[in-house]
């Protein structure tokens, strides 16, 4: 066996090396955590469709995601009814309403689902309780979501606040989280939606959800509505409509910009933190480098050292970077009160792994050149 | 004492010798630092055989040209005009790939011992053998070389747990390791004290005798040159003389022997 060189040399020097496992494994927790931040507005967009009872959605073709939606008119749902293989048809109305929070009475923009409380448009079982579908069939009571930020107020039954200029009863409780685009969530009546976000007419919808009976084939049903239906809609199946919502957020807006350039200036500042590590390295070893090709050995060989000791520093470094990340994605997650689903995946350790290697495989490339210009002659 | 301009050769005419009975020939070897304006030559016209089996010292004063020349013999420069053949191999016109593999069969001792702090004396010595990917007995290999330079108790001591003296001969083990037939030492004993010096050039003869190596030693340590057999003397870029130990310290009267050798 080869002496392990890299190795010895890395690990000789002890502050050296923790220094620059630190140094990688601060890069390796930004790019985590960028990723993560990336990765739950995918989550995000799945999460609410999940929460949503149909395998078909309608939308009109201005939406750009589930909170910007352009209304169509509600014919298209019974139209749409017609069709074989379909169960069940259902309205959905959203939009913004201020909240007042009642303690501090400061107003913040509430997201609210409109919903016919006949329909079963959500899954969650809890909105199914008694309790909770009487409330919806009162006149001026809301549900209200307890993941909704803590600046919205208290979330107890009974409390009494205004939203868009109106009195307002919190009637009951369910969980499903905002994502991105809203810091709460609401659910009430249609009839009360059509009050507080007055002036908007019920026969207008922003949303059409299509439940398909227990085998029918959603591809086959959504052509067939795409054929019959005016293009004032668009056709999605859930999988369709979460892809095309998660890429509105990573390619349309700035969020997605914000985390990809904060993935690429992490991996710059990681690239730079190695190379001084290695370029150190290499300056204080010049001698036996020198020596190294006196007796023989080849740049190819010190080009393979310098590189081996930044894929080294790559792993070390990674190993504390993804452990940190891990209970970071964990803090993330509690600090939202789950309203931002951000954890670790199979996928993104693997790729953050990759772009580690290669981030350390660029600084060993800068810095060898250092280490091959060793000349034999000048140990003589 | 030879005028300069005659540019003298040694052995020159010695043609009963074969080519491979010398471990280097050089003929009318020139070399220049530098391009343009800042040209500047500092070897002229170098003709000089060296035997097999010889110990050689090369020395002179500093800005002579011995370094230039040690090294353009140990093919870590590339030589430029004239011939300079190394062990049977004309070192003139190779490129660097070339050298390096020229390099193989050179042993190097320099003036620091240049090991890896990181690593083992056996280790240090195991980076030699390993040129020759011979993986299997590279560490018996280095275990009996160190045990030969004494250092059979230090194998496995890094060299910060070792002296001067012992590093050295571990530098020396490390340029034997691979039995080369070549040996280049450039001030080995610069860093030593004066009987740590001794012990290793001492044991750098009894290898030498032992196995038929020729070493070359570019030093001004005028307590070494008892074990030459030859002593060249570089002057200026040009051989001066060229002469057996006796001759040597017979014609320099000792004072002036001395204060040559502080000054340089």
């Amino acid at each position: 066996m080869r002496t392990p060189i890299a190795w010895l040399n890395l690990v000789h020097e002890k502050t050296r090396l923790v220094v620059a496992i630190a140094g990688v494994a601060f890069a390796v927790i930004l790019v985590f955590m960028n990723l993560g931040f990336l990765g739950s507005l995918a989550k995000t967009a799945a999460l609410i469709y999940n929460q949503i009872n149909a395998d078909i959605f309608l939308v009109s073709p201005q939406a750009l995601e589930i909170t910007t939606t352009k209304a169509f008119p509600i014919e298209r749902i019974y139209q749409a009814a017609g069709v074989p293989g379909v169960e069940r048809t259902m309205p959905l109305y959203v939009g913004y309403l201020q909240w007042r929070n009642p303690i501090t009475r400061q107003s913040r923009a509430m997201f609210v689902y409109g919903i016919n409380p006949n329909d079963p448009v959500f899954v969650m079982p809890e909105l199914r309780s008694p309790e909770n579908q009487a409330a919806l069939r009162r006149w001026d009571t809301v549900l209200i979501d307890r993941l909704s930020r803590p600046e919205f107020g208290p979330q107890d039954i009974g409390t009494v606040t205004e939203a868009g200029r109106r009195n307002v009863t919190i009637g009951g409780q369910y969980s499903m989280g905002g994502g991105f685009a809203s810091d709460g969530t609401l659910i009430m009546s249609d009839q009360n939606f059509r009050r507080y976000l007055a002036p908007i007419p019920l026969n207008l919808i922003n949303l059409g959800l299509i439940k398909l009976e227990p085998g029918a084939d959603p591809q086959q049903v959504k052509a067939e509505l795409q054929r019959i239906l005016p293009k004032d809609v668009l056709v999605f199946t859930r999988q369709e409509i979460i892809e095309r919502d998660r890429d509105y957020w990573i390619s349309a807006t700035s969020i997605g910009f914000m985390f990809t350039m904060g993935v690429i200036v992490s991996l710059v500042v990681g690239v730079v933190i190695v190379y001084q590590i290695l370029y150190t390295d290499i300056a204080s070893h010049m001698k036996q480098y020198a020596t190294l090709k006196a007796m023989g050995y080849n740049k190819r060989f010190l080009f393979a050292l310098i590189l081996q000791e930044a894929i080294i520093l790559a792993v070390l470094g990674y190993i504390p970077g993804f452990i940190i990340a891990v209970g970071l994605y964990e803090l993330t997650t509690r600090a939202t009160a789950g309203g931002l689903p951000i954890g670790m995946e199979v996928s993104r350790a693997v790729l953050v792994l990759v772009l580690t290697i290669l981030m350390c495989s660029i600084s060993g490339l800068i810095s060898v050149q250092k280490a091959v210009t060793a000349d034999p002659a000048d140990v003589f | 004492m030879i005028h300069h301009s005659t540019a003298p050769s040694f052995e020159f005419n010695d043609i009963g010798l074969a080519d491979d009975q010398y471990a280097v020939r050089i003929r009318n070897l020139s070399h220049h630092f530098g391009t343009g304006d800042l040209k500047t030559q500092v070897l002229y016209d170098i003709n000089l055989d060296l035997k097999r089996g010889q110990i050689v010292i090369l020395t002179g004063p500093s800005g002579s040209g011995k370094t230039t020349l040690i090294s353009l013999i140990g093919a870590l420069r590339s030589a430029q005009s004239g011939s300079l053949k190394v062990l049977g191999k004309e070192l003139v016109g190779l490129n660097k790939a070339q050298l390096v593999e020229v390099r193989r069969n050179i042993g190097f001792i320099f003036q620091a011992h240049n090991l890896f702090d990181s690593l083992t004396a056996s280790q240090n010595v195991e980076m030699a053998v390993e040129l020759l990917e011979d993986w299997g007995e590279k560490r018996a290999k280095a275990a009996e070389i160190l045990a030969k330079v004494g250092l059979a108790s230090r194998v496995h001591y890094k060299p910060k747990a070792l002296s001067g003296g012992q590093k050295q001969r571990v530098a020396i083990a490390r340029a034997l390791v691979n039995e080369p037939a070549l040996i280049l030492a450039d001030e080995p004993t610069a860093a030593l004290d004066k009987k740590s010096g001794r012990e290793v050039v001492t044991l750098m003869q009894k290898l030498a005798k032992e196995q038929g190596r020729t070493i070359l030693i570019v030093t001004h340590d005028n307590s070494i040159l008892d074990v030459a057999d030859r002593i060249i003397n570089l002057v200026d870029g040009r051989l001066e003389s060229d002469q057996s130990l006796e001759t040597f310290v017979n014609t320099h009267d000792p004072k002036s022997l001395d204060r040559r050798m502080f000054i340089m």
